[in-house]
């Protein structure tokens, strides 16, 4: 156990959280994970609430005073009721499951290394810079969705909603991620309907409408409702993350994932595909993590083309999904995934092209979750024997001490290391002795031919040896000694060729 | 289901195409929504989501059509794929007794899962080979009947058969969501799950792509 803690230190530790609890920390908390987070930061949290509320009152003042000048001659405007009998109903329904689960599991896995400790202790205290800059960044979300919203005849109402919406959330973090799901979600229907009526049934209005609304909610809500301490996210994404590192192993040609590597236009598109879905961890708006996977799921399409030379089909393209997901491990996967079914606009999920790729990387982690031997045309025993690191595909099951300690996954790989770093030096040897029999070949050559110069020279005097200096007799000798007198190199010439009168 | 709108909204219906692997699953939407089959000259980049634009009587219909992997090893992930889709086009090739047994056993489970509220289209792939055929049209014809589908021939390889099946599929959803909207302006109440689509809990357990029972971790 501890040497996988350690494993995981070693690769991901910019990942996971300060106080060294096991979990992933996440910059927008200053490296802490969402449980520390809390605890570090209670009476923070308080205060920057109350921002939160003196920020609202002021926009909403600008708001209306904008309103009121622009509208002072205006017809009355369509009214959206409010949602306030929802939201106590909603209100009281809070709080009433606390999943106890997690709370065991988490302070278990919370022991953090003295060395930890002390780090965390000596860094500056985050608070502070933290606060501002995510009330900056929900300011920034709050003005741009004023802009959107200033040239709608209803935009005031629907700040109004929003924003009433938004903060009766941040109270309700106790409340379970289900619950929390059903009142956004239930926020994003009757919203809708009511633009629906409104905008006449115009889709793609209303459509751009939910987006913004998405988009501040989300931006706003997003370290409250992202991996919640209610919901067991955390466990979940550590456990995926484990398993994909278990399966280090498996390879394309198990997976059947019609790609060539070899191909430098395919190799680039797979390194892009791999770059977009670790993306996704850090954007805080669905819609946008949305698009790191369609994104993704463009470039497998492209390695899938150029190598197949037909478009894909979807036994072509999930199992490449899962082959990038594999190879990727992307950061907090699972509550990336809760996170988006749980707050994304629905109709994007249900019926868009986002929603296919979504729902595809949904089905890359259920087959990861439960894949078998049989799964990728293996024995159930090859299958324990890659998983259990006792053997790796490539290699012949190794024999002896290795392959019963528990570390010989990580003894097979240096096994495996150490081999290649011996052919190296092998080859390294091999081009050294090329490289001196090429030097002594060139020194032969040029004595070599230093000889054949000499004995050329020998053989042929120099009366002979420029025959066609005869036949420029005919041409001016003043023009050829004019160049002549640039050259520097005369001296090494032969003498010129007096011309000669023949007889007849 | 609340994909499907009414009045002067446009209907977006998701649409889930299942069956066995080469009975021309995606011969069969390619030619349907970009006329082509068996291009050599690709243009396409991929033909695993495809949409088409219809005008119905007057009404704007958006169809998105979800090609699902199937392969075997990938048969468990069936639920994650048709969940909340309107309607489902299962497919069998006629000279495949095989894949009609497949498109039997989808029935059932698409039955189990989704009620009546999906509409279910069978579609005889490969009619002109109707030389080899080893399914009989009345045994096809019937089971369709039996279990509320529809059933259709086509061939996407002399373009016969396929805008006819999903025009017709595209009318029942339309019915099927109307009939929905009038439960809903009745006032008869309605489940959270069905007032959006997007279920978040999941009771079958291998239908959720969250559930962690199976992994070693
Ligand atoms: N003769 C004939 N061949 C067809 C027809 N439709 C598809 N095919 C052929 O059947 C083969 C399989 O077609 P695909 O569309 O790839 O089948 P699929 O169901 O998508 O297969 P998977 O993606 O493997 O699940 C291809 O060689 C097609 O050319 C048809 O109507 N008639
Ligand atoms: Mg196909
Ligand atoms: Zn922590």
């Amino acid at each position: 156990m501890t040497s996988q803690r350690r494993g995981i230190h070693l690769d991901q530790s910019e990942l996971l959280c300060k106080k060294g609890c096991g979990f992933y920390g996440n910059t927008g908390w200053q490296g802490l994970c969402s449980k520390c987070w809390r605890e570090e930061n209670q009476r923070e949290k308080q205060k920057q609430i109350q921002e939160d509320w003196a920020l609202a009152e002021r926009l909403q003042k600008e708001e209306e005073e904008a309103y009121a000048s622009r509208h002072q001659k205006a017809q009355s405007q369509p009214t959206i009721t409010p949602f306030s009998k929802f939201e106590e109903r909603k209100t009281k329904e809070k709080s009433s499951k606390v999943n106890t689960v997690t709370k065991f599991f988490t302070p278990s896995t919370k022991t953090p290394s003295k060395k930890d400790a002390f780090e965390a202790q000596s860094s500056p205290s985050p608070s502070s810079s933290t606060s501002r800059h995510s009330s900056v960044d929900s300011d920034h979300a709050t003005r741009e969705f004023i802009d959107f919203l200033k040239p709608l005849k209803s935009g005031r109402e629907i700040f109004k909603q929003c924003r009433a919406f938004t903060e009766s959330m941040v109270y309700k973090r106790d409340m379970a991620a289900d619950e929390l799901s059903e009142c956004v979600q239930d926020f994003y229907q009757n919203l809708s309907d009511r633009l629906h009526t409104q905008f006449k049934g115009s889709s793609e209005h209303v459509e751009s409408v939910m987006d913004e609304v998405e988009k501040y909610m989300m931006t706003r809500l997003y370290k409250e409702v992202f991996c919640p301490e209610t919901t067991d996210d955390e466990k979940k994404d550590l456990a995926i993350q484990k398993r994909i590192r278990a399966l280090h192993w498996v390879t394309i040609e198990m997976l059947c994932v019609p790609v060539d590597e070899e191909i430098a236009e395919v190799s680039d598109s797979v390194v892009k595909a791999i770059t977009d879905v670790i993306e996704m961890d850090s954007k805080c708006v669905p819609k946008e993590k949305l698009a790191c996977i369609t994104l993704c799921s463009k470039h497998i399409f492209n390695a899938i083309k150029i190598t197949k030379k037909e478009a894909a089909s979807a036994d072509d393209f999930l199992p490449t999904l899962i082959y990038i997901v594999l190879k990727a491990n992307p950061p907090r996967l699972q509550s990336n995934i809760q996170y988006i079914t749980r707050f994304s606009n629905p109709s994007r999920l249900m019926t868009g092209e986002d929603g296919y790729y979504f729902t595809n990387l949904c089905c890359a982690v259920a087959f990861i979750e439960k894949l078998d031997g049989q799964s990728l045309n293996l024995s159930a025993e090859e299958f324990e024997l890659y998983m259990s690191g006792q053997a790796s595909p490539q290699r012949p099951q190794s024999t002896g001490a290795a392959s019963c300690s528990p570390g010989s996954s990580a003894l097979g790989q240096v096994h495996e290391r150490l081999d290649l770093l011996a052919g190296l030096g092998e080859r390294q040897e091999q081009v050294m002795e090329k490289a001196r029999q090429l030097e002594s070949d060139l020194i032969d050559w040029s004595d070599d031919v230093e000889q054949k110069v000499q004995s050329v020279l020998e053989s042929f005097p120099p009366e002979t040896q420029n025959p066609t200096a005869t036949t420029a007799s005919g041409t001016t000798p003043a023009a050829s000694s004019a160049i002549d007198s640039d050259n520097v190199e005369n001296e090494h010439l032969p003498p010129p060729l007096q011309p000669q009168v023949f007889a007849g | 289901m609340a994909a499907g709108g009414t009045g002067g909204r446009t209907y977006s219906f998701k649409v889930v195409l299942l069956g066995e692997g080469c009975v021309g699953k995606t011969s069969l939407v390619l030619r349907y929504c970009e006329n082509k089959f068996n291009d050599k000259h690709i243009t396409t980049l991929q033909a695993s989501f495809l949409t088409k634009k219809l005008n119905i009587t007057g009404k704007r219909v958006n169809l998105a059509i979800w090609d699902t992997a199937g392969q075997e090893r990938f048969h468990a992930l069936g639920p994650i794929y048709y969940r909340d889709s309107n309607g489902a086009v299962l497919v069998y090739d006629i000279t495949d007794e095989d894949s009609f047994q497949k498109v039997k056993n989808w029935v059932k489970e698409l039955r189990k899962m989704l009620g009546n509220e999906i509409c279910l289209c069978i579609v005889g792939n490969k009619i002109d080979l109707d030389k080899d055929r080893h399914v009989s049209v009345e045994e096809a014809e019937s089971y369709a009947e039996s279990v509320g589908a529809k059933h259709y021939h086509s061939s996407a390889k002399l373009n016969k058969g396929i805008e006819e099946l999903f025009l017709d599929l595209c009318k029942r959803m339309m019915e099927t969501a109307q009939a929905e909207e009038r439960l809903k302006g009745n006032g008869a109440s309605q489940s959270a799950s069905s007032r959006r689509g997007v279920q978040i809990v999941d009771d079958e357990p291998q239908a959720t792509p969250a559930g962690g029972c199976c992994s070693s971790g």
